[in-house]
């Protein structure tokens, strides 16, 4: 017999035995009524917006709420200029140009929910990285030395500071990953007060399932990757970005 | 003095005791994560939580081999290979294989237990391969050859002075004691690895049955790293990780977190469902499952199922006062603390095998008491205590005590004159020797060699009661 | 746990005295016996009781533990059963815990029944002194004096296993003249744990040293608790390592049995205090 047959087998006939101390013979699963909601954010959007602030400025993130798509499309760009001058500056010797510093990784342009970015991002001097294979020695090379990512997301919860990217098509999982500082944005139609909402809401319409199976990958990522194994020291960056930044905006006027 | 993992029980303790690093170093760190923990659940319904986890994972165990059929059917469908193991050999050669067969030099690895109890790097590194820990805490001990001493924080028993040396030792840092530059150090050795491996391999802190999804939680990254960069993937799960659905697994997510640091969520929750596929940017080619018994269902058959509950999140640890005053290592098997009391003997093909563990625990209760699923481990481990004694695995002159002590306590007049006896005798030595006994033969010499004994009382309470009822009879 | 609520306040209680207290502490025996008469309860001692069975169950020999537990049940069973006592009342949280939570698993594992069940009908009836003392005669203060600095520590198998604590720092609170001071780590075990302390007399040892610094900490001069059994363990680390406070059984203080003002330990310390001798090293 093979081993998945025999340890089938084994645990089925372990369960028959009457006077087993564990489990309980009658077990009933948790039902999607009972089911509790662990972490709350009442009030309207904007009231989840700035708890969604909140929550990740507590695990040392960053965030900007924006009222409209033209704020989103400037912030951004004022953003990696931030970020272009902080790099340079800590890097103290001065070398001319180096053309990585203006490249950003990225997923596919449609996806990013603001119109007219690239153009901008082009006008500024800024080049989009939008990789198209990652096994290819050439192009996870090139992405190396990338410094920053731009990526949008699946949705995000206010409760905890959340958010969640999809892994599958076009979307790189090295966008949010690989650099060392991801820019994240978040168009409010796509914030949730929990993340048992967006679940919920999800199961409701029937694509929980497909879409969890279709998304190869999910990340939830909640703030900058982080360590606390150097005796409780808490530092910043270990493996993923070291800083993390959402621009989130009100998409939802119309 | 380091804790030698492969020397005897009685050593490994005294070396623990001994070392006046472990004990800051630990204490520190799990009282740390300890208040953060209480201050993490009860922000919440934690009780409720609880419950509810508990009831979850009850539900999935009552149920096992329904799920795992489910989980098997979905993962395949998914486009996963899904691998059956029944211990150390053949989880150990599934894993190598795949290795060989994509020609995979360098394999990176995220932080995990079940490949620490199948002893993988070892074995990958004896077929010839290189095997890089990726998790920080891992990878300094993986620097510094030692097995991790704490499910959650594997390096928690060293100071930042111990682990400077360590980089300083092995990878030629300069002298720093700067946490951010070593760091920073790590980061940069570490990205070189995840860009060169060929294969990366990962535990499974919770698979989904409904949708055939592999979660792992980390801080750092690495676990995304070791499941997006390389070609394979290869996850090695104890057979008990399952949940039912996707909501389950965002319910024990949080339980998880909390209970372990204290956060609400970890920084990254990467959740595998399969290969990537055409027109995907990255993620693994291949992605194989291994399902581990180990001794998991002999564990349900011995009656120890309930610690089969165990979400991994190290809060008994942490909680735990023999585990502040010994580390991990001095437990001397993959899993330590209270649950690994539990773990290893019930795992192990014989009890015996850990027959110390059930007796390192003053059963104080404190770990059951920060269980998020209410794991009765001082009743486990009891239960271990018997099944030992009636393995016969005691110590002769144990039995032989405690079954006097059973026949003496069974008859008053035995007892009393027994107690007679002791209080006569025990306060002449006392007397001797000041008022305390500070000496006492074995096995007694155990409490004396730290503690003093105050003597037997001259007039016992039932004398008292008696001499009351006569003088009242008299009145 | 299912506890009996009683219709009419109790009248007579049968004292379950511990064989510890019996033979090594008949002071908190006395004073937990002169509690309960004077809130105007009837105490019986019934003189055919020995010990629990607890040191065996805890070692693992269940065989023996089912011996003792078998007798305690014929002692006590019948005077429940009878109705000649209201309840069974004891000054200690462990030897509690073995009557009423472990028996009960002790025959529901040898699949003996009658026993198991009687064993459930009697946990019902069975108290801890301060919970007795607080949860059914409703007490606030025994009406105690005390001078001094006192802190509590909650010993595990009555905090964790019975749930009751709020009880005996209810009654300390109530002692007049009595300062009570937080423990630092109150909660964590002090390491005595049975067999625990001889087996692995090295990290229980090392446990106790934790709980004395804390108590140092603290300032107290005495330490109230439920249980002789920890109360000899810390006591044995406290005057060993020649730190002045003591533990004393709560019984003690709620009953004045401890003078008017709390003093340290009339013994001096021990000069070489980090020097414990060995047998036969
Ligand atoms: S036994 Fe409970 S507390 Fe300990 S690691 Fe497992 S789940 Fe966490």
């Amino acid at each position: 017999m093979s081993v998945r047959n025999t340890v089938l087998a084994r645990l089925r006939e372990t369960l028959r035995q009457p006077h087993l101390p564990f489990p309980p013979a009658q077990s009933e699963p948790l039902t999607h009524a009972e089911r509790m909601t662990v972490t709350h954010a009442p009030g309207d959007i904007w009231a989840q917006a700035q708890r969604f602030a909140l929550e990740l400025h507590a695990v040392k993130g960053s965030c900007e709420l924006l009222e409209t798509v033209t704020e989103a499309r400037l912030s951004v760009v004022s953003r990696l200029q931030l970020w272009l001058e902080e790099e340079q500056a800590a890097r103290k010797t001065v070398d001319a140009e180096r053309p990585e510093d203006w490249e950003v990784l990225c997923w596919p342009l449609d996806q990013l929910q603001i119109e007219g970015l690239p153009l901008i991002l082009k006008e500024v001097g800024f080049k989009l990285i939008e990789p198209t294979d990652l096994h290819d020695p050439q192009q996870r090379d090139h992405i190396r030395n990338v410094r920053a990512g731009i990526t949008t997301v699946e949705a995000a919860f206010a409760s905890t500071g959340s958010f969640v990217v999809g892994g599958r098509g076009a979307n790189a999982r090295a966008a949010s990953l690989t650099p060392f500082r991801h820019l994240v944005v978040i168009p409010f139609s796509r914030l949730f007060a929990t993340g048992e909402d967006w679940l919920a809401e999800m199961r409701h319409a029937g694509k929980l399932d497909a879409y969890v199976r279709d998304s190869r990958n999910l990340s939830i990522i909640t703030g900058p990757s982080k360590s606390a194994d150097l005796e409780g020291n808490l530092t910043m960056g270990v493996h993923g970005p070291k800083v993390v930044h959402a621009i989130l905006f009100d998409d939802l006027q119309h | 003095m380091q804790v030698d993992i492969h020397a005897p029980y009685k050593d490994r303790v005294q070396q623990a005791l001994g070392d006046p690093n472990l004990r800051v170093a630990v204490s520190k760190a799990t009282d740390r994560m300890s208040n953060a923990r209480r201050a993490s659940m009860d922000a919440i319904e934690g009780q409720q939580l609880r419950s509810q986890v508990r009831k979850m994972k009850e539900h999935v165990l009552s149920n096992w081999p329904d799920y795992l059929e489910q989980l098997e059917s979905n993962l395949t469908r998914n486009g996963c290979t899904v691998h059956w193991a029944e211990g150390v050999e053949d989880a150990q050669a599934i894993v190598k294989d795949v290795a060989l067969q994509n020609s995979a030099n360098l394999v990176v690895k995220s932080k995990s237990m079940a490949t620490e109890e199948i002893h993988l790097n070892h074995a990958l590194e004896e077929a010839g391969l290189r095997v890089v820990e990726t998790d920080l805490g891992e990878y300094i001990i993986q620097l510094a050859d030692e097995p991790p001493s704490h499910i959650v924080a594997p390096v928690i028993h060293k100071r930042l002075e111990e682990i400077a040396e360590v980089f300083q030792d092995k990878l030629d840092m300069p002298p720093t004691r700067e946490p951010t530059k070593m760091t920073s150090l790590a980061r940069a050795k570490l990205r070189q690895e995840f860009f060169a491996a060929g294969m990366g391999v990962s535990g499974c802190n919770f698979a989904i049955a409904e949708t055939g999804t592999i979660c792992i939680v980390t801080n750092e990254g690495n676990g995304r790293m070791v499941s997006s960069m390389p070609r394979v993937y290869v996850v090695v799960m104890g057979i008990e990780k399952l949940v039912p659905t996707v909501e389950d697994a965002y319910l024990q997510l949080q339980a998880l977190c909390r209970s372990a640091t204290g956060q609400q969520l970890t920084v990254y929750c990467s959740m595998t469902s399969g290969p990537r596929q055409e027109g995907d940017v990255d993620g693994p080619e291949q992605v194989h499952v291994v399902l581990l018994d180990n001794g998991r269902s002999r564990m349900l058959a011995r009656g120890y199922g309930e610690a089969l509950l165990c979400i991994r999140c190290g809060a008994c640890l942490n909680a735990c006062p023999v585990y502040q005053e010994i580390g991990g290592h001095a437990y001397g098997g993959t899993y330590n603390g209270p649950i690994g009391a539990v773990t290893s003997p019930a795992l192990a093909p014989e009890i015996a095998q850990f027959k110390e563990l059930p007796h390192a625990t003053s059963l104080c209760g404190a770990c059951r008491e920060a269980c998020p699923v209410k794991i009765d481990l001082p009743r486990l481990l009891l239960d271990l205590r018997s099944d030992l004694v009636q393995q016969g695995a005691s110590p002769k002159p144990e039995a032989w005590g405690i079954k006097s002590y059973a026949s003496l306590m069974s008859s008053r007049r035995m007892y009393e004159n027994l107690g007679k006896m002791a209080s006569i005798g025990s306060n002449l030595y006392a007397g001797m020797s000041g008022g305390n006994i500070k000496l006492l033969p074995p096995p007694l010499n155990g409490w004396t060699a730290y503690r003093d004994f105050a003597p037997f009382a001259p007039k016992s309470f039932r004398d008292w009661w008696r001499d009351r009822k006569k003088l009242r009879r008299q009145a | 746990m299912h506890k009996a609520t009683f219709e009419q306040r109790p009248k007579r209680v049968a004292l379950f005295v511990t064989c510890m207290v019996d033979m090594l502490y008949p002071g908190v025996g006395i004073a937990a016996c002169e509690l309960l008469e004077k809130n105007d309860i009837e105490v019986i001692f019934p003189e055919e009781q020995t010990c629990c069975g607890q040191p065996a169950f805890n070692a693992g020999y269940r065989d023996e533990a089912r011996k003792l537990a078998r007798r305690f049940l014929s002692i006590f069973g019948p005077l429940v059963e009878s109705g000649e006592v209201d309840a069974i009342v004891s000054p200690s949280g462990s030897c509690v815990t073995m009557t009423s939570h472990f028996f009960e698993a002790i025959f529901e594992e040898s699949q003996e029944t009658e026993l198991s069940h009687q064993a459930e009908r009697l946990a019902s009836v069975t108290f801890e002194l301060t919970e007795f003392l607080v949860d059914v005669l409703g007490l606030v203060s025994t009406g105690a004096q005390l001078q001094g600095k006192a802190t509590y520590h909650p010993c595990c198998h009555l905090y964790r296993e019975l749930g009751v604590d709020e009880q005996p720092r209810k009654l300390l609170d109530g002692v007049e003249g009595l300062e009570v001071v937080d423990l630092p780590h109150g909660d964590d075990c002090c390491g005595f744990g049975g067999l625990f302390a001889i087996k692995n007399s090295g990290i229980s040892a090392a446990m106790g040293r934790a709980k004395a610094r804390y108590a140092e900490q603290s300032g107290a001069d005495a330490i109230a608790l439920c249980d002789v059994s920890c109360m000899t363990h810390i006591n044995g680390i406290l005057s060993r390592e020649g730190v002045s406070c003591r533990a004393h059984h709560i019984a003690e203080i709620l009953n004045n049995h401890l003078g008017s003002t709390l003093r340290p330990p009339s013994q001096p310390a021990p000069a070489q205090a980090d020097h414990p001798r060995r047998w036969g090293e």
